[in-house]
């Protein structure tokens, strides 16, 4: 029995030193070490042994399978290696490259800002894209012949109502959300609201029909122009650094009164001074006001109790921004050499 | 709009400490976005009087001459088209190195082979009107070589203002408005605008009285005034008139309707005057259906019952607030004016304007509700001004007022204490009171609690009707920017979490960053075209009523036609790639989301969809699968499997052998498919494509639905492991076959599918499916035998009900 085990382990191990590819090694390895090899089966006469012998030949047949196995695997290594396949390598070489995927740099900002307000404790919220009238514009103090809708030139859906009136729209801004959000969770109440939403405008590098928005409201007990100006100070240090300052201006939304614009100091220059900034030093980024209280009452909500404040900014300008982005069509053009690069 | 500067100083002495731009910045600051500063002078920079010398005929082409020019300094060479160009004229002479208003650089260049070293300019040109018929010839008192700013006393500065920073101000399209708020914000003193105005007139009696004027529509004409009168000579402005009118960026017409602009810019209140000998009469009504009549633009307006006309008793002769007719128009001999200063209702101007397409810097005024106070100071306005440019005129009927205004004051409480928590902080009685005096309000008794605030004329008609209006008054004058900020005091709540929000975003990330995809953002509106192309009906889609294009006027019912775009738009960038998106479908029937305030009325339904895209793989629609099983392992756990089943219906764009439904715990939640070789060729696509839409809704729901996922400890007993394959015939499908193997003895824990084979080692119509078994118990080892006999039955189980035999080779 040793004397048998002993000349496989000779036999494998010449026959090893011969072996020239990973087809042999193959062949090799069937031929001693499979479950039906030779080595198998000559330690399948173990069992006719008895006592002593049998643990003794046992023992060696452990030893021998397990060099067998370990020179065979040495072998396979070799043959496999980088080495033996490029005679001189090259470690400098790179791996292959796997696919990649992206996400859209919308998204990207997005999710920036939802979870610095969520860290606010602002719910996050979504509203339909195809909205009414009456949420877009009526309930937010923009009746039918009001000049404010000239602002925003709507798409309309070719369906008229019982007064022969189109009154179904590709939403304008996400504001409808608003009233929405104060009608399903009443007072206090704090969220933002990203979205898409639609203008009826021709497009090029700075104008597109289908943008998104992102704003915030926060309603309770006594919230004053000072909360507001607070508020859209955090905003600015959080998107563009702890230096950021705020500088407001009057600006007219139906939804708010007083309505502000509110500016940053430019995050490229420092407010020195750059082309981003057309040389200002300034941003205009953010549309703010204290809530409108017809819009309160739209959204069930007493103004003499309660008092809201409201903030909002477009998407795609911040991510242009953070980006350098030149042509606001590229986030919506599906353009891999553009999305490659998020 | 632009504003001048030197027009605003006619009402606010502005002391020279405060410069232009501290004048810009305060307005923005303060009232309305100042966009730009443009100094008149500025724009004329290398622009001097020239005299033309000679003029000769181009060599080369015909309608050129070729000129010389003095400019004093030296004698310029200049080729000119102008068909008026003659020697001895004093012209406009734009220099090498000017850059005009209208934005052309002059450079030394040749025109036909000729060297022109300038140019002599047309009125165009020089921003100064539109006329571009000839060059513009100069008065005799010109001075060779002095700057062009100079001949035109351009030393004015223009602000250039955001119109649309002013949609709620109606009293601040013109000068005076203006001037009142920089009188507010610099605290100057305003000159009442009742100096400007020449009151002593003497009108006919009302039985002297001739003019007839009628108001029938009264409730959307609460105003109309109007008065003749005669002896007039129309003709060209004087220059201050003519250069008030450039200032404002109006073309100068004749005197007359400069004025009527004129005091339209100085004051709001848009004017018209008609012709006396083509109207003897003025009744304002509504017009009837169908009516038309031809405005000064020279076009023919078709009119409705809901828009407001003047008439002369039988035809229309102005439409009201937006623009006077072609019959009634002035010209060279008209001698006598019927004018006219009205009121118009908002809504209704607006609402003629929009239908027509016809904005007009009347109608622009009028729908933003004009102050009906306005009607007579312009009317005064204009008869003062009237005097000084034809000293002859006459009047020659009564002033006529048809006045239906409110004339109540209104007033708006404003309670200080109220205002100090609104604001956040206190701004003194004293301070409230300065500003709102400052622009106009009046407060009876300063020493209340509650403010009584008296609403100025020109604010009252929609502006400022609430206290929070008038908060806002105070607070932008006190200066947003003197406030301090203080951030709200909250008790401590858990918001709502958005669970939809959070799934979206895990579903982004492993589509992106495990599965190679890139997220596509897509337009919600797709066109027939497109559509065609897909094989896709859409007879059921939801349309736009006023698309951009044709190329986009549906709301799309699925992502497939814009994934399909995607895939083609980047088949030359890229071979193998994949998009994702996540996107709302839009459908005719009505959903769940309440439509507006009554009951039971709801928006169309709206689908949240999840897309999905591959090309270039081997075998796409494998691959998608694959990518659709490896999501719903990681959204749902791993143990989830994506279920392919086949489908009823074949959607257009799909080959009916390569498409399946998409199922998971047994619920059906999209479709599968590859695209059909037709839409590959109806759409130019260079290789196939497969794509997949789930319903993302369900998904969401399904996923909220599950129980949380625990841990399973590892069986204590080993597996058996068993291959089998076997061939059937190709109708027997996967589905079926894994499921009756599932199921067949408890012990089965899992069985995997490791390789299909069909070819030529196989009669025809069959395949050979080849699966790892794992057979395991979890209270004892397994035998061979045990396992053997479980096996056995199987193949015969499966042998009797799908007539699979086992593979032989």
């Amino acid at each position: 029995m040793k004397n048998k085990l002993n000349e496989l382990r000779e036999e494998f191990l010449a026959q090893l030193a011969q072996v020239q590819n990973n087809e042999h090694l193959r062949d090799l390895e069937l031929k001693f070490l499979s479950r039906k090899g030779r080595l198998s089966e000559a330690m399948s006469g173990l069992k006719d042994l008895s006592g002593e012998l049998r643990k003794e030949a046992g023992e060696l047949a452990n030893n021998i399978k397990n060099e067998l196995q370990g020179k065979f695997n040495d072998m396979s290594s070799t043959l496999n290696s980088f080495v033996a396949k490029n005679n001189e390598a090259d470690v400098t070489l790179p791996g292959a490259s796997l696919p990649q995927g992206h996400l859209n740099p919308i998204t990207l900002v997005q999710n920036e800002l939802e979870d610095i307000f969520s860290s606010l404790g602002f719910m996050i919220l979504d509203g339909p894209e195809l909205e009414s009238d009456y949420y877009n514009f009526t309930a937010l103090n923009v009746p039918a012949d009001h000049p404010a809708r000239d602002m925003q030139d709507t798409f309309y859906v070719d369906y008229k109502n019982k007064d022969g009136q189109y009154d179904l729209l590709m939403r304008t801004q996400t504001s409808p959300v608003q009233i929405r959000a104060m009608q399903k969770y009443g007072a206090p109440l704090k969220a933002l609201i990203p979205g898409r939403c639609f203008r009826n405008e021709s497009t090029d590098a700075r104008h597109e029909h289908t943008f998104y928005q992102v704003e915030g409201i926060v309603i309770g007990k006594d919230i004053n122009f000072a909360n507001l100006k607070s508020f859209l100070e955090i905003v600015g240090q959080k998107l563009f650094g702890p230096n950021t300052k705020l500088r407001m201006r009057p600006k007219f939304f139906p939804f708010v009164e007083p309505g502000n614009n509110g500016e940053y100091t430019c995050f490229l220059c420092q407010g020195q001074g750059c082309r981003v900034c057309k040389n200002t030093g300034w941003l205009e980024i953010v549309g703010a006001g204290l809530i409108h209280p017809d819009v309160l009452r739209a959204g069930g909500i007493d103004p003499e109790i309660y008092s809201g404040l409201a903030f909002g900014f477009g998407l795609n300008r911040l991510a242009m921004l953070k980006y350098n982005i030149n042509d606001v069509r590229l986030f919506n053009s599906g353009d891999l050499k553009f999305l490659e690069q998020f | 709009m632009y504003i001048s500067l030197n027009w605003l100083k006619d009402y606010v002495k502005i002391p020279s400490k405060i410069k232009p731009e501290d004048i810009a910045t305060e307005l923005t600051n303060h009232t309305v976005e100042v966009e730009g500063l443009v100094n008149s002078a500025a724009q004329f920079n290398n622009v001097v009087v020239g005299k033309v010398l000679e003029v000769s005929k181009h060599p080369n082409a015909d309608r050129l001459r070729l000129t010389v020019v003095d400019v004093k300094k030296k004698k310029l060479n200049i080729v000119c088209g102008a068909p008026n160009v003659a020697a001895g004229q004093l012209v406009a002479v734009a220099m090498i190195g000017a850059v005009l208003p209208n934005g052309l650089e002059i450079k030394e260049s040749l025109i036909r082979g000729e060297k022109s070293e300038g140019m002599i300019c047309a009125e165009d040109e020089l921003g100064l009107g539109k006329n571009h018929e000839g060059i513009m010839v100069l008065r005799d008192s010109a001075k060779i070589g002095e700057s062009f700013a100079k001949y035109l006393k351009a030393d004015d500065i223009i602000l250039e203002i955001d119109n649309k920073s002013l949609s709620n101000r109606p009293d601040l399209l013109n000068h005076y408005g203006l001037a009142r708020e920089l009188a507010a914000i610099f605290s100057l003193a305003l000159k009442p605008y009742e100096k400007m105005l020449d009151r002593k007139w003497k009108f006919l009696s009302d039985k002297e009285n001739k003019l007839e004027v009628k108001v029938s529509a009264l409730d959307a004409c609460p105003r109309y005034m109007a008065v003749a009168v005669s002896n007039i000579e129309v003709k060209e402005s004087p220059a201050w008139l003519k250069e008030r009118l450039v200032a404002a960026n109006q073309r100068p017409i004749n005197n007359i309707v400069d004025l009527t602009n004129y005091v339209m810019f100085d004051c709001g209140q848009p004017m018209h005057a008609f012709d006396a000998a083509k109207i003897k009469k003025i009744v304002v009504r509504r017009a009837d259906k169908g009516e038309t009549i031809e405005t000064l633009d020279e076009k023919e307006r078709v009119l409705s019952s809901d828009d407001l006309v003047i008439t002369d008793g039988h035809q229309a002769v102005a439409i009201a607030g937006v623009m006077g007719g072609h019959n009634s128009e002035i010209n060279a001999e008209t001698t006598g004016l019927v004018l006219e200063s009205a009121n118009f209702l908002a809504g209704s101007v607006r609402k003629t304007s929009q239908k027509l397409g016809l904005r007009t810097e009347a109608s622009v005024r009028f729908e933003k509700a004009l102050d009906p106070a306005l009607t007579e100071q312009a009317m005064f306005r204009f008869l003062t001004l009237l005097k000084e440019i034809c000293p002859k005129m006459e009047i020659v009927s009564a002033l006529i007022d048809i006045d239906n205004t409110d004339k109540n004051k209104l007033t708006v409480d404003l309670d200080l204490d109220w205002l100090k928590n609104k604001i956040g902080q206190e701004i003194p009685r004293e301070e409230v009171i300065n500003i709102l005096e400052k622009l106009g309000f009046t407060i009876e008794d300063q020493k209340s609690a509650v403010l009584k605030v008296a609403v100025p004329s020109w604010r009252a008609t929609k502006d400022v009707s609430s206290k929070e209006d008038v908060a806002e008054e105070v607070l932008r004058l006190y200066g947003y920017n003197n406030i301090e900020s203080r951030l709200p005091v909250f008790t401590m709540d858990l918001p709502e979490v958005n669970e939809e929000r959070k799934i979206e975003r895990k579903i982004k990330n492993i589509l992106s960053l495990k599965n190679s995809l890139n997220e596509a953002y897509n337009y919600s509106f797709v066109g027939e075209d497109q559509l065609k192309k897909m094989n896709i009906d859409f007879f059921n889609y939801l349309k736009l009523a006023n698309p951009l294009s044709g190329i986009q006027n549906l709301l799309r019912q699925s992502l497939a036609p814009g994934l399909a775009s995607n895939i083609k738009a980047n088949q030359f960038k890229s071979e193998r790639f994949g998009f994702f998106e996540i996107g709302s479908a839009f459908f005719k029937n009505p959903g769940n989301i309440r439509k507006d305030e009554t009951e039971g009325n709801f928006l169309p339904y709206q689908e949240k969809r999840l897309g999905l895209a591959v090309t270039g793989e081997e075998d796409n629609f494998g691959q998608l699968k694959s990518i659709i099983d490896s999501l719903f392992k990681n959204i749902f756990n791993q143990h989830t499997e994506a279920e392919f089943s086949i489908i009823d219906g074949t959607p257009g764009w799909a080959d009916k052998y390569a498409i399946a439904k998409v199922l998971v715990f047994g619920q059906e939640i999209g479709i599968v498919g590859s695209l059909s070789q037709e839409v590959i060729n109806n759409m130019n696509l260079k290789r196939g494509a497969a794509l997949a839409e789930l319903n993302f809704n369900k998904l969401v729901e399904l996923v909220l639905g599950q129980p949380s996922f625990h841990f399973a400890e590892a069986p204590k007993y080993p597996p058996v492991m068993r291959d089998v394959a076997f061939v059937v015939e190709n109708k027997i499908l996967y589905n079926d076959l894994r499921r009756e193997m599932s199921r067949f003895n408890p012990l089965i824990r899992s069985v995997e599918l490791f390789d299909v084979y069909i070819g030529n080692k196989l009669e025809g119509g069959k395949k050979s499916l080849a699966f790892h078994l794992s057979y395991q118990s979890e209270d004892r080892t397994l035998t061979a035998g045990e396992v053997d006999k479980i096996q056995t039955d199987l193949v015969a189980h499966l042998a009797q009900k799908f007539e699979v035999r086992l593979r032989d080779f």
